[in-house]
């Protein structure tokens, strides 16, 4: 009953008017960017950091988790509507809601997506509670070559699970690892790579690669590329689903639920894997298969929806008990932590049990806020899809300054987001996967210390990544996931 | 076909910067020191391994790029050829921005970016961008974004922003 003590604390802690209020704007905010094309949560959590400069961490941590949560729930608004999806994890709901939409079916469909993400969010939220101190308990007892070793699978599942070819993927992640040698060791103390720049010694800020990478990024890339795309907006009508849409949701949205909350926890890079299982398991499990890819089933928004949110969910078990980002806006998410000087890992849940309890329950507040925001009040966020491109991309640039500039008032860092943003467009072109490049700049630091503190215990022998028992296992992983698909498709190519 | 020729050449391009990147990586990593210590690896040992792995990533890159493109590629969106004006237009109001920031205050140098990156973007739609009519309204809106943001992180987050005066309000 522990847990349950503390998460009523939690809910006196989060139930503050002060940090009410800061859930209601980061779930607002976060909708509104969900909604905008062009902008995501990563971004904007990013362009936020400089307020943990003067927020105190509770309420900056509720801000940025309402942010995180709300654009979930916005970006399937505009996957229905627009067929462009903000995100990578609503891009499954596009594939049958944009049709629902076309059939004038657009209220169901934003119906179905956002009961389904309340349903999900709350039951992972639930799981998030009792799942999250138990494994925190465990991780104490890991080592640093146990750490070392589950970096590592989160390093190969971003760079190699995701996105089509392992090439560029690994290209990104040690792009990442590059700039994440920018400074000083955090070891020895060591100057690396500075160039003799003063602004280098203290490393390059992950606002400045975020904000470079996708708005800068994205906005240089609309210039130059997709000034002739158009969009069609999908008509919107009434928010409702009949007794016939209630009964084929709700087991989409338990099995959704189920499939996305694991991925979410284990280190697999996020929630594009779960959408997608869902979406292929509600097509085969559906009685209306001649909808799917037709006039769009409900079945396949549901599903993929929830799994969305679980897996967004989840991601904060090994964020909060591991200190492992699993997405990049959880990779920011970490390093808002790193801003407070707090060390997110398994003694967070002693150091800092206000915190996360305050957290995890402003979780709970934030799904019911959002369910508020995003039924009643869609036809709000759908005039935000009727902004004209040229103003909105322009307008993002000022806040990317906000972010870039406020965070250590150097005119230099505006240039270098300018590099960035090149880069940006260069990866985007030729198809480079850029979430490896966030994870790797701020873990690449993380797992070089956790590397070398297990060889100091070995002795510098790497031996000492086999001879334990969990790194070993662990370190099997590793090589599965970069072998097994390969070994799998050579075995189909043979037979 | 020439499409594909030129795009191949910019794949080789791409791949070359980032063999670039990790022999430049190398270089910097020679100057590192190994204080070892009870490890056996010392801060230039990580640098190592990026460079090295950057500089296969990129000579691999080139050999996909030089053997017909790289691999399971998607197609990127968007037009075939890229709007360089457009881009020039947006870049001009990026490195404006960076560059007088400090000079004329936030407020000031945010509206001139908004001016500059909308017009690029426009431009790049193919609509009218330009008219002194439509500039004064673009100065107009940059003005209305980037003042009550400025207000909002100075004041009230507390946000350190360069003003044009000391007065705090521009």
């Amino acid at each position: 009953m522990d847990t349950w003590n503390l998460l009523l604390q939690g809910f006196a802690t989060a139930g503050t008017p002060i940090n009410l209020l800061w859930a209601f704007v980061g779930c607002v905010l976060g909708t509104a960017i969900g909604v905008l094309p062009g902008i995501g949560p990563a971004v904007t959590v990013a362009m936020l950091l400089p307020i943990t400069a003067q927020v105190e961490p509770t309420a900056s941590m509720i801000f940025f988790a309402g942010i995180y949560y709300g654009a979930m729930y916005g970006g399937s608004t505009t996957s229905i509507l627009l067929n462009t999806p903000g995100e990578t994890g609503t891009m499954v709901t596009a594939l049958e809601g944009f049709k629902m939409a076309k059939n004038g079916r657009a209220g169901a469909a934003l119906a179905t997506s956002a009961i389904g993400s309340f349903v999900a969010g709350t039951i992972a939220t639930v799981l998030v509670t009792l799942f999250a101190p138990v494994v925190a308990t465990y991780a104490v007892k890991l080592g640093p070559p146990e750490y070392f070793m589950l970096m590592m699978i989160a390093f190969t599942t971003v760079s190699a699970v995701l996105g089509k070819s392992t090439l560029r993927g690994m290209t990104a992640l040690f792009l990442g690892l590059a700039v994440g040698l920018v400074g000083l060791d955090q070891i020895t103390g060591q100057v690396r790579y500075t160039a003799g720049v003063p602004e280098f010694l203290d490393g390059i800020e992950v606002v400045l690669v975020a904000v470079g990478l996708f708005a800068v990024g994205e906005c240089l890339y609309t210039a130059m590329y997709e000034g002739r795309s158009t969009t069609e907006l999908n008509r919107m009508n009434k928010v409702h689903m009949t007794r016939e849409e209630w009964r084929r949701s709700w087991p989409a949205w338990l099995r959704g639920t189920a499939l996305g909350f694991p991925f979410g926890t284990i280190p697999a890079g996020g929630t594009e894997i779960p959408t997608f299982l869902s979406y292929g398991i509600e097509r085969k499990l559906s009685k209306h298969k001649h909808e799917f890819g037709t006039i769009g089933a409900i079945e396949g928004v549901a599903g993929p929806e929830a799994a969305n949110n679980a897996a967004v969910t989840g991601t904060l078990v090994p964020l909060l008990t591991l200190g492992i980002p699993t997405s990049v806006t959880a990779a920011i998410l970490l390093s808002a932590l790193q801003n407070y000087g707090i060390n997110a890992g398994p003694q967070l849940f002693q150091t800092s049990s206000s915190l996360v309890w305050a957290l995890i329950a402003s979780l709970y507040i934030g799904n019911v806020m959002l369910l508020v925001l995003n039924l009643p009040l869609v036809g709000l966020w759908v005039k935000l899809l009727k902004i004209p491109r040229p103003p909105l991309y322009a307008g993002i640039l000022i806040f990317a300054t906000v972010g870039v500039y406020g965070m250590r008032q150097s005119a230099f860092d505006l240039f270098l987001m300018f590099a960035i943003g090149l880069v940006g467009v260069v990866m985007r072109r030729f198809d480079f996967p850029t979430a490896p490049v966030i994870v790797g700049m701020i873990l690449g630091p993380l797992a070089e210390a956790q590397m070398r503190n297990a060889l100091s215990i070995g002795e510098g022998h790497w031996s000492v990544f086999v001879q334990r028992p969990m790194s070993a296992v662990l370190l099997a992983v590793v090589v599965a996931v970069l072998v097994l698909p390969r070994a799998m498709k050579l075995m189909r190519r043979s037979g | 076909m020439a499409d594909i020729t030129s795009s191949r050449r910019y794949q080789t391009l791409a791949g070359c910067g980032v063999l670039l990147i990790g022999a430049g990586l190398a270089a910097g990593a020679l100057t590192i020191p190994s204080t070892a210590g009870y490890a056996g690896v010392g801060p230039n040992f990580l640098p190592w391994i990026v460079a090295i792995v950057l500089m296969v990533c990129g000579a691999m890159l080139v050999w996909e790029a030089r053997s017909g493109g790289y691999r399971e590629m998607e197609e990127p969106s968007g037009a075939a050829h890229g709007d360089w004006r457009a881009i020039a237009w947006v870049g001009a109001g990026i490195l404006a921005n960076a560059a007088l920031i400090t000079v004329i205050g936030f407020i000031l140098s945010c509206t001139l970016c908004f001016m500059l990156a909308v017009r690029g973007l426009r431009a790049s739609e193919g609509k009218p961008a330009g008219s002194v009519r439509q500039s004064a309204l673009d100065f107009a809106i940059g003005f209305m974004i980037a003042a009550p943001a400025f207000w909002l992180f100075t004041k009230l987050l507390a946000i350190n922003l360069p003003g044009l005066t000391s007065t705090g309000w521009l």
